[in-house]
């Protein structure tokens, strides 16, 4: 399970890369990237089990990313991060595929653990 | 179609949202960076190097600090969404949470300890969000300007023969607090919550011998 390929995406750069850095101190293999754009590129070519996903990014927004996750990998396991105020956005997102979604600023064994419940979630 | 002052509020709730998300990615930022310190901490031997014990302590206050600072970003949250939907349906008993959340600062100043009743189940009515905390705060303010320093004020939303009421009660610590009666009904504030309950279809009164202000709203408000 530490072994787990993440990868994270939000548009706050400084809050993304020390989130990254937390999680491969504690094993897992993280990458981060800050739009839609470049998560998608990266899914194609190196696809992780997990996405990390920001709802509310410049651009191309986070649902619409999710959306087109789930079309062309839905077996890959998409947490989502949401601001306060933004239950409406998460509980979308779930319906719309998303494992799950945590409030901005995480607790990060709180997003270790719901990672954990998504691979076991695995059929 | 909204009034021009309701897009004024509008305006106003929009902007002052948009920044409360902007504060909590800063505090979200600000957590992340002083847990890679607790990570980077924890690695270390006891006695890697000195003053450790410090700065494990820093570090809590510093994450202790980031959750009060979100608890009030996400409080002043809520409360710019209140102009979102006007009228729109509301828990009497969370609005006055809300309000002893947002007015906790200025019963501070004056020792006032400001804090809600027990609950008896939801109070559900349809109103102005806006103008009902506006009201609550209003009669919060006219206790605090009428007590010198010190004292209780207790809101207590609850159902007076199938009137919805949030009654709001004042216990003074200060001896010349004692006849309030008189004070409240001639204050500027008191007129101008009438005003307020006016607008809500509701009514403002006192209870001289409790003392307590009594709010009554109307269960669902048509204009």
């Amino acid at each position: 399970m530490r072994n787990l390929k993440i990868l994270l995406v939000d548009d706050e750069v400084e809050f993304v890369t020390t989130l990254a850095e937390r999680l491969e101190l504690r094993g897992f293999r993280a990458q981060a990237v800050t739009d839609g754009e470049s998560a998608l590129h990266i899914i194609e070519s190196d696809p992780p089990q997990v996405i990390i996903l920001d709802v509310m990014m410049p651009g191309m927004g986070g649902l619409e990313v999710l959306k087109r996750i789930k079309t062309q990998h839905p077996q890959i396991h998409v947490i989502l991060l949401t601001g306060h105020g933004s239950t409406k956005e998460g509980i979308e997102g779930m319906q719309r595929g998303a494992f799950d979604y945590l409030m901005k600023p995480i607790n990060i064994e709180e997003l270790i653990k719901k990672m954990q419940d998504a691979i076991k979630s695995q059929p | 179609m909204p009034c021009h002052k309701d897009k004024e509020v509008a305006f106003f709730g929009k902007i002052t949202a948009g920044i409360t998300h902007e504060i909590n990615n800063v505090l979200a930022i600000i957590k992340e960076a002083t847990g890679l310190l607790e990570d980077i901490l924890s690695l270390t031997g006891e006695d890697a190097f000195s003053h450790k014990n410090k700065f494990e302590i820093t570090l809590n206050r510093i994450l202790g600090q980031i959750q009060r600072g979100v608890a009030i970003t996400n409080n002043l949250n809520r409360f710019a969404h209140s102009p979102d939907h006007s009228p729109s349906t509301i828990d009497l008993n969370e609005v006055a949470e809300q309000v002893v959340l947002l007015a906790s600062r200025f019963a501070r100043l004056k020792n006032v300890d400001l804090e809600t009743g027990p609950k008896d189940g939801p109070l559900i009515i349809k109103t102005h969000p806006v103008s009902l905390q506006m009201a609550l705060f209003i009669t919060i303010e006219l206790f605090l300007d009428l007590t010198k320093s010190g004292g209780r004020i207790i809101l207590s939303p609850r159902k007076i023969q199938n009137k919805y009421v949030v009654g709001i009660h004042f216990e003074s610590k200060t001896p010349g607090d004692t006849d309030l009666f008189q004070a409240i009904i001639s204050s500027d504030r008191w007129e101008s919550l009438q005003e307020i309950m006016a607008y809500l279809g509701g009514t403002a009164q006192v209870d001289k011998f409790a003392p307590e202000i009594l709010l009554y709203f109307t269960e669902a408000i048509n204009k």
